[in-house]
């Protein structure tokens, strides 16, 4: 049904690296789950219909995977045997400490009220902008081989996004009580 | 018949030995449809009376299921708790969630057989929201068997998007009972932009926005040659025309100045609530009367009324963009699908926030049981599938309790389906053998805010000390969007597993058990049937009597009338009992009573019709 590749990248017949061409990744997607997804295989016995929701399901992953920035780097780190699912004390540095409270703090001190949108249009910016910096960063330090530095600034990147969540929870939150 | 050829463009179907009836079943809180291939072509298929949707309301009386459809739905005044309605709006919920829910009047509930869901309390004992439901799929097969003259061999059933674990596993459940074989089933946002997009080769980015009687989604999908990839979805399961029903109803009651109503009294006020309602969508007042009161209701008190409802349609629409990282500017359609997206308030809201006008040359109410029933033809292999093909996401976040009742979450919403996710959990105790596993559904971080969905025990862990043994959890998702979950221990192999169903729901045995009694109870229910059928003509036929005395009374003899008026007497009483064929005989007896009035009458509007023609005309037609 479906030849599975060493990786990720190589299942879409895309070159290994943090830049990729996600019109070509979807449209790879979607030609691979028109051969294994399980629609195709609703009238076939057990056996195969089980495999046509693991490799559906594989597929998923990987696409996943490579479509979203973070988790991509993530795994582009993996490919390397390196595991990031440990973070060290020591893999955050202090400055790093400082940008988060500084960012957290300026979320927790927003208002509840429609003021406060102008704001957290700011702050998202302000993470965006910061989350496009390190993945410069990342993608040179992956490229010079300094695993130890890309590491660090995936936890970085990690952080970074996990605060963009948070913006949108808040948005979410203050949308629930703002006229518009 | 000619219309059941079912031909294939490109000859398909000579090929084919068997074909098999498949169809899309729209199984919807106000209004259900049943959708099949009729001369190569997929279609709503109509009642006797013509018409396409079939209510969703069924009537319990003493003997079982009276009427289901439009003859229930009619008498959801006048037999108040015994007429259920909106039970789509039930399903997987607690009794505690259906006794403080406040929409559900005029309804009492129990906690059902067993550990089964929750039931209505009728006439006919309790009836649990599965149970109506399998009532009203087992009348959609029939009209598809009667319509077809074909056993059906499979359905694909539509739920909303935006529907839990629990709401789903009910609504398979209920169409096991009622003895249909489930296809797949598909979200109903995504099956009204496949009968849409298909047709018309379609592609970018469609937002459907659907609103019907009781649940609300909105859906954002790309299409792309034949492929629908459904990219974000969100919505409201307790969203709906009845929610403005609602509003409408507690402004009624504000402007009349009635203290209370009764809980017998709901349905009829809802009823008047209703109507002006949808009258309100194509004028600019309406008339309304409740009790002793008399008023109206315009267009710009409706917004005022239903202004929080719209909103949370609105944000819903926000989140959806949101999640899927795109902006408005990037959508190339918006789809309206359900009955509720007719009100004008529903259509400025959405033209204004998406910034384009809706689409509304498709028809609202049958789109969704439509793209269903194309589903169905491909799954079961009537139809190739071409390019054509789904690509669903996992509505809602899907997570494991840990310490401090917090939630991790293992699948996140608006994952492509089917998937599957594995994380690893560690003990935290020394010497723990056994590891509690509770499966939550929901966005919130508290457990005690999220849906509840499962709980088990993963046994037979070596005692070490805290944090050495590790257990994997598996979260896995269908195609249908249901979840099952095993857990394992790494050194021992030790395994446990679930298929999660609600704390309440049903087993497999439990289903067995229901098919068997449903079975037992199957010459009741036929009984039941028919003494409903046989008071529908009984009340027609007296109807149309009275109507005809009140209007033409004086063409009859003294002993006619005394004749009809005992005929008419015998029948009414019959129909306070249970006995179908006796009301049938009395019904035959008040035909044939009141046989020479009939005719009587019908010579005087002939003769009424023959001089305001020509003669002239007349004969040339006779020759
Ligand atoms: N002209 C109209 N104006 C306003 N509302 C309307 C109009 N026509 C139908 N509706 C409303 O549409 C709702 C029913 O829509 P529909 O049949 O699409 O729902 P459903 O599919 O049964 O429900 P759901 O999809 O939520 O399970 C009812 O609340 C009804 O009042
Ligand atoms: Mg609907």
């Amino acid at each position: 049904m479906l030849a599975i590749a060493d990786n990720f990248f190589a299942q879409f017949a895309l070159p290994a690296g943090f830049e990729i061409d996600s019109g070509k990744l979807n449209a790879r997607y979607r030609e691979l789950q028109a051969q294994v997804h399980p629609d195709r295989f609703a009238a076939a016995g057990e056996a195969r219909r089980l495999q046509a929701i693991q490799l559906s399901s594989y597929l998923n992953e990987a696409y996943e995977t490579l479509r979203s920035p973070l988790r991509r780097a993530g795994y582009l780190l993996r490919l390397q045997g390196i595991d990031v699912e440990q973070v060290a004390q020591s893999d955050l540095a202090p400055e790093l400490l400082f940008e988060q409270m500084e960012l957290r703090e300026s979320l927790a001190e927003l208002p509840e009220n429609e003021s406060a949108f102008d704001q957290l249009d700011e702050l998202n910016r302000k993470a965006a902008n910061r989350l496009a910096e390190r993945q410069g960063q990342f993608v040179q330090a992956l490229a010079g081989n300094q695993l130890e530095e890309a590491r660090k600034l995936f936890h970085e990147l990690q952080f970074l996004h996990k605060f963009q969540m948070e913006i949108h929870k808040k948005e979410e939150s203050l949308e629930s009580v703002a006229d518009f | 018949m000619s219309l059941l050829q079912i031909s294939e463009p490109g000859g398909g179907a000579a090929r084919r030995a068997v074909h098999r009836r498949a169809a899309g079943i729209d199984l919807g809180t106000t209004n259900s449809l049943v959708a099949t291939a009729v001369g190569g072509e997929v279609r709503t298929l109509a009642d006797a009376d013509g018409a396409h949707l079939l209510p969703s309301a069924v009537h319990y009386g003493a003997a079982g299921v009276l009427a289901v459809g439009a003859a229930a739905k009619a008498r959801a005044a006048a037999d108040p708790g015994n007429v259920v309605v909106s039970a789509k709006r039930a399903l997987g919920k607690s009794l505690g969630e259906l006794q403080t829910g406040g929409n559900f009047r005029p309804y009492r509930f129990d906690a059902g057989k067993g550990n089964a869901a929750p039931a209505f309390v009728t006439a006919a004992g309790p009836r649990d929201p599965v149970e109506v439901s399998a009532a009203i799929l087992r009348a959609l097969a029939r009209r598809c068997r009667e319509e077809t003259g074909e056993e059906l061999a499979g359905a694909v059933i539509t739920v909303p998007a935006y529907f839990n674990d629990a709401q789903r596993q009910q609504t398979r459940h209920a169409a096991e009972l009622a003895g249909i074989e489930v296809l797949r089933l598909l979200n109903e946002p995504t099956a009204a932009a496949v009968a849409y997009g298909l047709d018309r080769g379609e592609h970018g980015n469609i937002i459907v926005f659907d609103l019907g009687g009781g649940t609300f989604d909105v859906s954002l999908l790309s299409l792309q040659k034949g492929v629908f990839e459904v990219l974000a979805t969100g919505g409201d399961t307790a969203l709906g025309g009845d929610d403005f029903d609602q509003a409408v109803a507690d402004w009624l009651i504000a402007q009349s100045g009635a203290e209370t109503v009764a809980a017998p009294d709901w349905p009829a006020l809802l009823q008047v609530a209703n109507r002006a309602r949808e009258q309100l969508s194509d004028a600019d007042q309406a008339e309304v009367a409740w009790r002793d009161w008399r008023g109206t209701l315009d267009a710009a008190q409706f917004t005022e009324i239903v202004a929080a409802l719209v909103r949370r349609t609105i944000l819903s629409c926000r989140r959806v963009m949101r999640d899927a990282g795109m902006d408005t500017g990037a959508i190339d359609n918006v789809l309206l699908v359900g009955g509720a997206t007719r009100m004008p308030v529903i259509r400025g809201a959405v033209t204004k926030f998406f910034g384009r006008e809706p689409l509304t040359d498709i028809d609202p109410d049958r789109v969704v049981a439509m793209g269903a029933g194309i589903q169905a033809e491909v799954l079961i292999g009537n139809r190739s599938t071409g390019d054509f093909l789904l690509l669903d996401v996992n509505p809602l976040s899907l997570g494991i309790e840990t310490m401090g009742e917090l939630v991790e979450k293992i699948i996140r919403r608006n994952t492509a389906i089917p998937v599957a996710k594995s994380q690893e959990f560690t003990t935290f105790r020394d010497g723990q053998t056994a590891m509690a596993l509770h499966v939550v559904q929901g966005e919130r971080e508290l457990v005690s805010e999220c849906r509840s969905l499962a709980r088990f025990t993963l046994g037979g862990i070596p005692p070490m000390v805290a944090g050495a043994a590790k257990v994997k959890v598996t979260f896995q998702v269908d195609a249908d969007g249901l979840l099952s979950v095993s857990a394992e221990e790494a050194s021992t192999g030790s395994k446990a597993e679930v298929q999660v169903k609600p704390s309440f729901g049903l087993d497999s045995g439990q289903i067995e058990q229901m098919l068997r009694d449903s079975r037992n109870h199957a010459r009741e229910d036929m009984r039941a049937r028919a003494l409903g059928e046989a008071r529908l003509d009984a009340t027609r036929l007296m109807d149309a009597i009275k109507s005809a005395i009140e209007e033409d009374g004086a063409i009859l003899s003294a002993a006619e009338q005394d004749g009809i008026d005992q005929a008419l007497a015998e029948l009414r009483k019959a129909l306070a009992e249970e006995d179908p064929t006796r009301i049938e005989e009395l019904t035959r007896e008040l035909n044939r009573t009141s046989e020479a009035f009939a005719a009587r009458r019908m010579d005087l509007a002939v003769g009424a019709a023959l001089r305001g023609e020509s003669i002239d005309t007349l004969g040339c037609e006779a020759e």
